[in-house]
């Protein structure tokens, strides 16, 4: 077990050699989040609508001020600009005009972009329909809205907890194929191979510091997310044992990255673009059942979905999936990893001469 | 001249010798639009269940309402799926469905009568942006609903008008940000790359000593990454060409090409932002530590530069940032030539302002990297 730590011991002391790589491995993610909390999409839309004038107009801006959610956010933020400024100068501009003795709300468009229209086209609708309701009465169809949970949550917070698997991925991989890949440009690999120590304790060592490494990240981003959303995990130590398979497979990844190809550029390569792929396509914007069939289907494939199902009762207090399903899958992939980087190791490092 | 073409021959070479520079740029750009594709390159659809108990004809009306009534994408905003109902519940918590619609027994008789007809929408709201989408569009089927069960006419009709003919949808638009993203990641890389090498070789110190302007070394260079960019760039474009139909062309083309050699403009003006300073960060920077942060900047700007969206139309939601990189200014007007075939409106403001960039990009790189040599030799 000495040994064990004193493996260990050095492993972090190699990141003497490669202080920058630590720092923007480590802190790359939440700065990432940090920068798309900004831009990142919100219910609340700006609507430009001309100066209220009849009363038709009073009850139409009125109505969009009361589109939105309950246990939630507004989703229009009524702009009153005068009639006489140039609809040009808008992306969207609601004006309301006299066709055949009919009011009609006529949206122009700046833009051709159709999920913005959409968003407009529907929130003005939105508006609409609430004064077609008013006109109806007791013939108005009402919508009994039974969502899922007490309060409608911030995207911010799903999308902060969807990239903590990402953080610690990114982390782990990177620096695993780093010190792997320099071990062979800076010949230690010589040293491992003439060690008596068993390799499984040297690939114990760095897979433990890779591990260490990967809980870091993620949880500079876990504090992030908690300062900005205000959403902290039920119970943070249930994170860090959910994290542990993903930093495992991918500092396995990582490794094997730098074993088998010997060079850092390639092996960094490898892993960030394995970890930003297993991101993108593990949930990452949402859960992976509620896209396309393709989506969902190679979802199943990246350890990111199962550990996002698991995350996801930490942070908002419902299950996701079979949590049984996802924690086996996770000690699967791991254990093959696991078994991949034993193999490599066998073949690039012990039996190669 | 002379020596301009013995110098990129030179990189050239260089370059041949290590050619994973090229793969820098291509591959993890062409994987991050198969990711953004399998994302949001489907039907954007929401999966929804309805369970129908209404013993009269207003349900199955309600019900194929959900079919009828299209959103700006051509297509429904709901997949109704059939099953069982136990099914459509299981399905639902599986977050198989988005949602799920019920109609009660009563629903027609209700109508009928004008006694408050109810149905319950049941939706996820863990995120508040999807749960906003389930209220808005709820609002559309009911409008549509109305409609077609002749309801008196409502007090205030609906229509729009659009500045184009066409829509354009979302995935075309992020792979127009890839697309830009593989212009800049290839220059960048093949910059970046180079350099070291040279450093290893001690090229760079017999750069330091040579008695003439060192403008004559790094234009070669830079020049040579300027094309690696452009052949990366538009390798994408054609990938995005294969999937999704878009091609750089005009409505109006003076001369044939002329799109594709506007496409290379705007991005070479990106490029030359980024290149130098990468040659100079290149100099200062490890190896590996620069290659990391050469990658993150182009994804970190592919995020706020607009790589997910029309920046113009987006003008209110754009954060101070996004204006410190030219990515943000380029990418829609390649937009333009891309997906709607129209010369930018705004094409001299946007070359004045790339310019700009690229002069800033190559005094600043340039003059550090000459400093940086000049100390070495």
């Amino acid at each position: 077990m000495k040994r064990f730590f004193l493996l260990l011991a050095n492993e972090f002391k190699f990141a003497r050699t490669s202080i920058p790589v630590h720092i923007v491995a480590i802190l790359q993610p939440t700065l990432m989040y940090l920068l798309m909390t900004v831009i990142l999409v919100d219910p609340t839309f700006s609507m430009n609508v001309t100066q209220p004038d009849s009363k038709i107009e009073h009850d139409l801006a009125l109505a969009m001020q009361q589109v939105g959610s309950s246990i939630g956010k507004p989703y229009i933020d009524v702009h009153f600009v005068a009639a006489d400024e140039g609809q040009g100068e808008f992306r969207q501009l609601v004006v309301i005009e006299d066709r055949h003795d009919q009011a009609t709300a006529v949206q122009h468009y700046g833009l051709i972009d159709s999920n913005i229209v959409k968003n407009y086209r529907n929130r003005l609708t939105a508006a609409a329909l609430r004064l077609w309701d008013a006109d109806l009465g007791d013939q108005a169809i009402q919508i009994e809205e039974y969502a899922w949970l007490p309060q409608d949550v911030s995207y911010k917070v799903y999308f902060g907890m969807a990239l903590l698997p990402m953080a610690a991925a990114i982390a782990a991989s990177i620096i695993g194929s780093l010190l792997t890949a320099q071990d062979f440009e800076r010949g230690t690999i010589l040293q491992y191979r003439l060690s008596p120590m068993h390799p499984a304790l040297i690939l114990g060592a760095r897979l433990t510091r890779l591990i260490i490494t990967g809980m870091l990240s993620a949880g500079v981003l876990l504090v992030a997310v908690g300062a900005i959303t205000g959403f902290w995990p039920a119970t943070p130590w249930k994170v860090i044992l959910v994290l542990l398979p993903i930093c495992l497979i991918t500092g396995g990844l990582g490794i094997v990255a730098g074993l088998v190809i010997q060079k850092t550029i390639p092996s960094f390569m490898v892993a960030l673009i394995t970890s930003f792929i297993s991101w993108i396509i593990g949930s990452a914007f949402g859960l992976a059942a509620g896209f396309g069939r393709g989506y969902a289907a190679a979802s199943l494939f990246t350890p990111n979905t199962y550990t996002v199902e698991l995350l996801f009762p930490l942070y908002f207090g419902a299950p996701v999936g079979n949590p049984l399903v996802s924690m086996l899958v996770l000690s699967l992939m791991s254990l093959l990893m696991l078994g991949i980087c034993a193999l490599v190791y066998q073949f690039r490092v012990i039996s190669d001469d | 001249m002379k020596r301009f073409w013995i110098l990129i021959l030179t990189e050239f070479k260089a370059w041949r010798h290590d050619p994973i520079s090229a793969a820098g740029g291509f591959i993890p750009t062409t994987f991050i639009l198969l990711a953004f594709g399998l994302l949001f390159g489907g039907r954007l659809a929401f999966k929804l269940g309805v369970i129908n108990h209404d013993q009269g004809p207003y349900g199955g009306v309600l019900r194929q309402t959900f079919d009828e009534t299209l959103s700006p994408f051509g297509i429904p905003y709901y997949d109704v799926i059939d099953m069982s109902e136990d099914q459509t519940w299981e399905t639902y918590q599986d977050f198989g469905l988005e949602g799920v619609w019920v109609i009660p027994a009563d629903f027609s008789d209700s109508v009928e009568a004008g006694e408050n007809p109810k149905v319950e929408m049941h939706f996820s709201n863990y995120n508040d942006d999807r749960a906003k989408n389930h209220r808005i569009y709820a609002a559309e089927i009911m409008w549509r609903f109305y409609e077609k069960i002749d309801y008196p006419a409502p007090p205030l009709e609906l229509d729009e008008t659009y500045p184009l003919s066409t829509m354009i949808e979302w995935f075309p638009v992020i792979a127009v940000g890839v697309i830009l993203m593989a212009f800049m990641i290839g220059g960048m890389m093949n910059i970046f790359m180079l350099t070291y090498k040279e450093q290893i070789d001690h090229l760079t110190l017999e750069f330091g000593l040579a008695p003439r302007s060192l403008v004559w070394v790094l234009l070669p260079k830079t020049v040579l990454s300027l094309i690696m960019s452009i052949i990366t760039g538009t390798a994408l474009m054609g990938i995005v060409y294969l999937w999704i139909g878009d091609w750089p062309a005009l409505h109006a083309a003076i001369f044939p090409g002329q799109a594709l050699l506007g496409v290379w403009f705007l991005a070479s003006l990106v490029v030359l932002f980024w290149v130098p300073i990468t040659m100079a960060f290149g100099l200062r920077a490890q190896y590996f530590a620069g290659a990391i942060a050469v990658m993150l900047t182009a994804i970190t700007t592919f995020f706020i530069g607009g790589g997910l969206s029309l920046v113009r139309v987006n003008l209110d939601r754009a954060v101070w940032f996004t204006w410190l990189i030219p990515n943000a200014y380029a990418v829609d007007p390649m937009r333009d030539l891309i997906l709607f075939h129209e010369w930018p409106v705004d094409w001299d403001q946007t070359l004045l302002i790339l310019g700009g960039f690229a002069v800033l990009g190559l005094a600043f790189g340039w003059g550090s990297t000459i400093r940086q040599l000049r100390r070495l030799g």
